[in-house]
């Protein structure tokens, strides 16, 4: 239980990042989550923003910052499709909210548990996009969860190398 | 009320967040009198904006890694054409050749077609210019089958021109921004082309399902409609020229929703998911282009007396199959070219083995001992009443085909030796 719950310093403590870190992070995303399609073609089982969003909102541990970041993200690819802007924006803002809200009560340095999030709100963010575009707008949209499924394992295998990665980048005391 | 605030922030903020994204939503969504709710196929100014600011984000990045790829691919792909260039070069030549001859055949044909079109006041759109551009970037998801060219405003690109690559139809521009521009794929949920089957002449809209295939949806059921026929476009849309090739027809499944329509998935004959070089049609016509007309004129030029020979010889020697009696059982199954390539071997000639029984035979005759003396036949054998079933067929010349026989080419042959050769058992059954 002790490995779950964040009762030491340490486990609450707010990791911070350079500067250049902030900024880039999410743009590469960006731009790889636009051109990787055309690389790996009709196998897009990933969602590169959506894992940097969970990242930084488990690490800052603030769930305002995780609601703006997840927010200005997905309004970003929302952008660059030919749908409505706005309904990835609501998702991942939510996905941004609840991963920081998450990250103060558990130990986030746990890879069982990076992974596991990171399949449950990818899953969340897929339902949350359905709910929107089917019950809100009222629009017709042909779904494929295994897909969604297959997104959801792909975003945690990437947080299972991505997350080390970017730990690296901490500014320690 | 501070406190309020203060221990609420983190909730007002998502709920802030979420209004202002939900208000956003319900301004770009629009209502039909049919009570069916879609965005705008052309954003407002607003929309566009966010667009063009996230498209110029990502473009440079998109432009540095592509350009960097082909570069490295040109120079690997460059080093190993070198060492093909030679013989690609003879092949090619041929295969110009080979195509100028065809046109220069049809092309009478074209003439003859645009002038009854023209009769029937029938306004066929020919590609009449196009505009090459490179794919570079994506929508990134596989809810929007997006993709982003690095061909824009600057080259005069405007919504729903169509893009095609040289094996089929692509998709059609959506959005143009100042260097760049959004091209809606065929295999969108929300696409639609106006499509043909080319054996059937059914109708129908293309358009994608959650997966990415492309499929003609709401067709009656037809039972005729089979894997492997072709699909083109319609022209009906007004966005794709008609006559394109789209794809082959896959496979066919009954519509969920409704027992007496079928859904017929199409293999699209452009690779979606791999594009990289694309085609805008910036400009069609109701003539050939300068440049195909020229290309006709050369090929008219360079085979159009080749052709006019060829025409002449095939005519010629139509008119003397016509003519001359067959020798050769119409009927008869063509001879199987061997499994190696190599040219079939023709039915040997029948050698009689004996020598002719002579008319008048003496005692020097072959085989006068043992041969009785037989009457001679007749040199025509007389006309039996044939069954209606056996009748002769008549060429359009008037003059009847020989009579078809059910025996092999071989046996064909052996009708030409002099009917006196035979025994008179064998002449004597039809």
């Amino acid at each position: 239980m002790s490995v779950l719950t964040a009762n030491t310093r340490r486990d609450l403590e707010i990791h911070r990042y350079p500067v250049l870190v902030y900024a880039m992070t999410p743009l590469i995303a960006l731009v790889l989550q636009a051109w990787l399609p055309r690389v790996v073609g009709r196998y897009v089982w990933f969602d590169l923003p959506l894992v940097v969003t969970v990242y930084f909102a488990l690490g800052r541990r603030s769930p305002i910052q995780g609601t703006i970041l997840g927010g200005a993200l997905g309004l970003f690819e929302d952008a660059l499709t030919h749908h409505a802007i706005g309904i990835n924006g609501i998702a991942k803002t939510i996905a941004g909210f609840m991963a920081a809200s998450v990250g103060v009560r558990i130990d986030v340095e746990n890879h069982t548990i990076r992974l596991a999030l990171n399949f449950l709100l990818s899953l969340l963010c897929s339902g949350i996009y359905l709910f929107i575009y089917r019950f809100l707008l009222g629009m017709d949209l042909e779904w494929n969860w295994l897909t969604e499924l297959m997104k959801g394992v792909g975003n945690s295998v990437i947080a299972l190398i991505l997350f080390p990665l970017l730990d690296r980048t901490q500014i320690r005391d | 009320m501070e406190s309020v605030f203060v221990r609420y922030r983190n909730l007002l903020v998502l709920l802030a967040m979420l209004v202002a994204q939900i208000i956003g939503l319900a301004v770009q969504v629009r209502r039909s009198e049919a009570g069916h709710n879609s965005i705008d196929t052309h954003d407002g100014p607003g929309v566009r904006l966010i667009r063009l600011w996230a498209e110029s984000t990502v473009e440079k990045p998109e432009r540095l890694i592509h350009n960097s790829k082909l570069g490295l691919f040109n120079l690997w792909q460059g080093y190993l054409d070198l060492h093909n260039v030679h013989r690609q070069n003879q092949d090619l030549q041929k295969t110009i050749d080979r195509l100028r001859l065809e046109q220069a055949s049809m092309l009478e044909d074209a003439r003859q077609g645009q002038r009854l079109q023209a009769l029937l006041d029938f306004q066929q759109k020919y590609i009449y210019k196009t505009q090459a551009a490179q794919a570079i970037g994506s929508s990134g998801t596989d809810q929007s089958r997006i993709f982003y060219i690095d061909k824009g405003a600057d080259y005069k690109l405007e919504p729903d021109m169509a893009v095609i690559t040289a094996e089929g139809i692509v998709g059609k521009v959506r959005e143009v921004f100042p260097h760049t521009a959004q091209v809606l794929a065929v295999n969108d949920q929300t696409s639609g082309a106006g499509v043909i089957l080319e054996t059937t002449r059914t109708r129908g809209i293309l358009r994608g399902n959650a997966v990415g295939q492309t499929q003609i949806v709401g067709m009656l059921a037809d039972q005729r409609i089979q894997p492997g026929e072709k699909v083109l476009t319609a022209g009906g849309d007004q966005i794709f020229p008609r006559g394109l090739p789209v794809g082959v027809v896959e496979k066919v499944v009954r519509d969920p929703e409704r027992d007496s329509f079928i859904d017929v998935i199409v293999k699209p004959a452009a690779h979606l998911e791999r594009l990289d070089e694309v085609l805008v049609i910036t400009s069609t016509q109701n003539r050939f282009s300068d440049e195909q007309l020229q290309d006709l004129a050369t090929s008219d030029a360079l085979k159009g007396a080749e052709v006019a020979a060829i025409k002449e010889q095939q005519k010629a020697a139509q008119q003397m199959a016509e003519r001359l009696p067959g020798l050769a059982d119409p009927n008869a199954p063509p001879p199987v070219a061997p499994a190696d390539g190599s040219t079939p071997v023709p039915p040997p000639a029948t050698v009689p083995a004996k020598p002719p029984i002579a008319l008048h035979s003496d005692r020097f005759s072959p085989g006068a001992a043992v041969t009785p003396v037989v009457a001679p036949a007749p040199l025509v054998e007389p006309v039996k009443p044939e069954p209606t079933a056996t009748k002769r067929p008549v060429t359009t010349s008037g003059i009847p085909h020989p009579v078809k026989s059910p025996a092999p080419a071989g046996a064909a042959v052996k009708k030409t030796v002099s009917p006196g050769t035979q025994p008179n058992t064998q002449r004597r059954n039809p």
